[in-house]
């Protein structure tokens, strides 16, 4: 993949015509979707609908699981990830994830760090990247005595700001996080998206969250997933907006039946 | 059924409007009423009872508060409490409008009416049955009444006009009148503010339902862009 | 509850069901105690067997060999080995030394041979434990009256010494040292062919091996391998690492020849056939181990854009280790107290050197036990069960330091 300088392209990740199949069964049917640059994208809807697995999409973490393929294409700056000679371990490097259940490696706080940087070939001054990591991640001050201590030793809160610091540490274009603070109590999911608030201005995020509220209070963009792709339990994206007119006044009856609560 | 409770509650803010535009509206014929009956004791009373609807007023909007915090409404159901919010008020107004009519009749005293009553009944009536037409027209969401009323304002505009230019007649042909004119003036006055709030209730439907807020203009708005244009 | 509170349709049962519980309660607690019971009494019949009285007559009175007032069991080595010049024919002597020079004997070596040779103490009865708390005078009386010339001595037959002498024919003198040593010296090959490839393949199977018919057959067959008898290992290994691979485990591609052998028999073919038998244990528990790692950390690894390989190296085999490590005590300890198999590859019966070099004649621990259970003598039984306690100690201190390293791995995480 190049390393252009991208500061021309308003748009860092566009789906077109996006299928996603586990074996022969299609999960999610026929996506478009655009993610602006240095903004919040939410994507949300009713469990099941397969928003989790559109965001594994985004970084090729869909191929972990046996049997998946796509049809279509996921660009990233204009190159599809998914083309032949593209590496997904690259596409990784580039496209960070955090994800649901906080999950820092078994090492210390240093480490988790500063072993993410080494594997990426980083010969500079590790404890500088590290406090600047952490500090970018809203978790220094509370960590900075005990960097040597398991990072499981935290709070839940705190394992996910960690893992946040961990995957912005190899400075990435575009952190997708899957309903990172589903896991945690409200203060720590307010922490969280005050810090969503505070990395847009660096990075792009894409946000997969079940919680209206969140999706509403943190977001600029936001994707509306429900089960009505192709085939009895395919998801598609029913409709894309602003987050203010989605939760205002949304086009489609069945957007407005789910952010009111109505739906099912 | 889903969100029976939030349903429920909604349901019970649309009659408690309900509620508050009735007591709007007969505190306005009644007002009136007094006034063409010149009972000092009755305006009095009137008076007091504008106390009932600005509590009413608050009642509700406590309650409305309350549920846009703990029952998080989007969509529709945010823009029909936010609405409630500007309706109450607006009817709030409305019934200071009463009492102000209320408030000149005490202030005439014994002075009798400059002349008999008659084109200022109408136009409470008028306005009162807008009123009406219009808090029918927001409990049921009914666009096509809400878009469609806003231009019957310009009868109760036209029956002011009147109004005032018999006033100007009298005054002109005796100036120690100047002062009883000015009261029925100023009675008038407030009917014809009375009616224009109704389009504002109007306007607040439609965004209900649309989403759109957009003004509902009067012949007298498109007369001032016209004459606008031609500038 | 003083008031029953019954719900309508529903039975008042709650006593009945606690009493059915405790019914099961006491049948599980039965079956341990039962357990236990058998496992006191195993242990209580070795420890029976393992001390005692011995009656022995000597041919040669020992206190007649001494020297200066210096008895035979404080002599020097050049002492005994002059005594031994002087007592035994030219030829005798000739034959020891050529089978191992008596400059390279230890002083215990040649104190055996001493008593071997010149004292030869005939045991004329045994005694347990038992029998002897109980019956010492009685035993006393009769050793007076039936074998007057013999010596009455208690003993245990574990002491220090059992441990540090080598094998011998006769018993009073006899230790396991060589047995400990061969034990050992097998484990050590067992664990150097075994584990690197046991964990090995057990990562390739659970994590880079697809889920198609030929890895399915794979795990298949080593699924079965492991309930596989282990005299057909022994079998195997004959056929394969004694005589095929004869050239490599006798050392003669590496000019290592064992002099007394020369041939595949060895330590090595010993170690590569217990090291096969215990393969596929090793494999099923390190493919458990790392099946437990959870996938949240895998995903995490691969999320921030890790390899494979590095996914596997830094994260699911450090956290894995503990599991693979209980593994792998799991084969020692069966490798250890395998007889068969080396029976049928070719364990000496009697050798009396220690293993120095892969290429050695062998014995075991169990085999050794083997060998003794099965003399008629009545002491034999004596030092079998001396001989099991140490099979046991050896068993229990492998296991607990490997313990050890897996509380000290798991407690590092």
């Amino acid at each position: 993949m190049t390393a252009n300088n991208h500061s021309d392209h308003q748009y860092v990740m566009e789906t077109h015509d996006l299928d996603i199949y586990y074996g022969s069964f299609k999960a999610v049917t026929d996506v478009n979707m655009k993610v602006e640059r240095n903004k919040v994208t939410a994507i949300i809807g009713p469990s099941g609908c397969g928003k989790s697995t559109l965001l594994r999409a985004f970084n090729r973490m869909n191929e972990l699981y046996a049997g998946t393929s796509i049809k279509g294409q996921v660009m990233f700056y204009g190159e599809d990830i998914y083309a032949r000679d593209v590496d997904p371990v690259e596409v990784r490097y580039r496209i960070g994830m955090v994800f649901q259940k906080p999950n820092p490696f078994p090492k210390s706080i240093y480490e988790n760090i500063a072993w993410t940087a080494r594997i990426h070939g980083y010969k500079g001054k590790m404890d500088e990247l590290v406090e600047g990591a952490l500090k970018q991640a809203a978790l220094w001050d509370e960590v900075k005595d005990k960097l040597h201590q398991s990072g499981l030793s935290l709070s839940g809160g705190q394992q996910q700001r960690l893992c946040i610091a961990r995957a912005i540490s190899i400075k990435p274009e575009v952190i997708l996080m899957d309903e990172p603070a589903s896991a945690l109590d409200p203060i720590a999911t307010l922490k969280i998206e005050e810090l969503m608030q505070e990395l847009k201005k660096q990075y792009t995020i894409v946000i997969v969250t079940h919680n209206m509220q969140q999706a509403a209070r943190a977001s600029d963009y936001t994707a509306m997933m429900m089960l009505s792709g192709e085939g009895e339990r395919s998801g598609t994206v029913i409709e894309f907006d602003v987050t203010n007119r989605i939760f205002t006044n949304p086009k489609d009856k069945r957007t407005e039946d789910y952010v009111t609560g109505r739906f099912g | 059924m889903v969100r029976k409770t939030f349903e429920s509650e909604i349901q019970q803010v649309k009659d408690d409007v309900l509620i508050l535009g009735s007591m709007v509206e007969k505190a306005l014929l009644d007002s009136v009423e007094a006034l063409k009956k010149r009972d000092i004791k009755a305006a009095e009373k009137l008076f007091l009872e504008d106390r009932e609807i600005n509590k009413k007023r608050f009642e509700i909007e406590n309650h409305l508060m309350v549920l846009i915090a703990t029952q998080q409404p989007m969509a529709h159901d945010l823009r029909l409490l936010a609405s409630c919010m500007e309706i109450i008020s607006e009817l709030e107004r409305m019934g200071d409008y009463a009492k102000g009519i209320s408030n000149i009749n005490i202030r005439m005293g014994d002075i009798p009416l400059l002349k008999p009553l008659i084109d200022v009944p109408r136009m409470a009536q008028k306005g009162v049955d807008m009123l009406h037409r219009s808090l029918t027209a927001f409990v049921n969401e009914d666009v096509e009444t809400a878009q469609s009323l806003p231009v019957e304002d310009d009868e109760v505009d036209a029956l002011y006009n009147q109004i005032y230019r018999e006033l100007m007649t009298f005054v002109i042909a005796d100036p120690k009148t100047i002062e009883r004119a000015n009261w029925l003036l100023w009675v008038a006055h407030n009917l014809e503010r009375f009616a224009d709030r109704v389009t504002n209730i109007c306007e607040r439907t439609v965004f209900i339902v649309t989403g759109e807020m957009t003004e509902i203009k009067s012949t007298d708005d498109e007369f001032w862009e016209q004459r606008k244009h031609e500038e | 509850m003083k008031e029953k509170m019954v719900v309508q349709g529903f039975a008042d049962n709650v006593d009945a069901r606690n009493r059915k519980a405790m019914i099961w309660h006491v049948l599980f607690q039965a079956s341990t105690i039962v357990g236990i019971i058998a496992l006191i009494a195993l242990m209580l019949n070795i420890i029976n067997g393992a001390f005692g009285y011995v009656a022995y007559e000597a041919r040669v009175d020992p206190d007649t060999l001494a020297v200066d007032g210096t008895s035979i069991e404080d002599q020097s080595k050049e002492q005994l080995v002059s005594l031994l010049q002087a007592t035994l024919s030219r030829g005798a002597y000739n034959t020891l030394d050529k089978a191992k020079s008596f400059a390279d004997r230890s002083r215990e070596e040649v104190y055996q041979l001493v008593v071997e040779r010149i004292v030869k103490p005939q045991v004329v009865q045994v005694w347990n434990l038992w029998q002897s708390l109980t019956q010492a005078d009685a035993i006393r009386a009769t050793v007076a009256q039936d074998h007057p010339e013999a010596e009455l001595e208690f003993v245990s037959w574990l002491n220090a010494d059992f441990v540090r002498r080598p094998q011998t024919s006769e018993s009073l003198t006899a230790g396991v040292r060589t047995a400990i040593l061969g034990s050992l010296w097998t484990i050590l090959f067992t664990i150097l062919l075994a584990f690197p490839i046991g964990v090995g393949a057990a990562i390739y199977l659970e994590e880079y091996a697809s889920d198609n018919w030929l890895n399915r057959i794979i795990q298949t067959n080593i699924n079965n391998l492991a309930g596989v008898p282990s005299i057909i290992y022994g079998i195997l290994g004959l056929a394969i690492f004694v005589r095929t691979l004869e050239p490599l485990t006798s050392g003669e591609v590496f000019g290592l020849v064992d002099p007394s052998t020369a041939n595949g028999r060895t330590v090595l073919s010993a170690g590569l056939t217990l090291g096969l038998l215990v393969l596929p244990i090793i494999i099923i528990n390190a493919q458990e181990a790392i099946r437990a790692v959870p996938r949240s950390l895998r995903n995490a690894s691969f999320g921030v854009g890790a390899t494979k390989w590095q996914t596997v190296w830094s994260h699911v085999l450090p956290t894995a280790l503990p599991g693979i490590l209980t593994g792998t005590i799991l084969a020692v300890s069966r490798a250890i107290g395998e007889t068969a198999p080396l029976v049928v590859v070719g364990a000496s019966t009697a050798i009396s050197f220690d293993p120095n070099s892969p290429f050695s004649k062998f014995t075991t621990l169990p085999i050794q036990i083997y060998q003794w259970t099965s003399r008629p003598q009545d002491e034999f039984r004596s030092l079998a069960a001396a001989a099991i306690l140490v099979l046991l100690v050896l068993l229990l201190s492998l296991n607990a330091s490997a313990i050890l390293i897996r509380n000290r791995f798991s407690r590092r995480m």
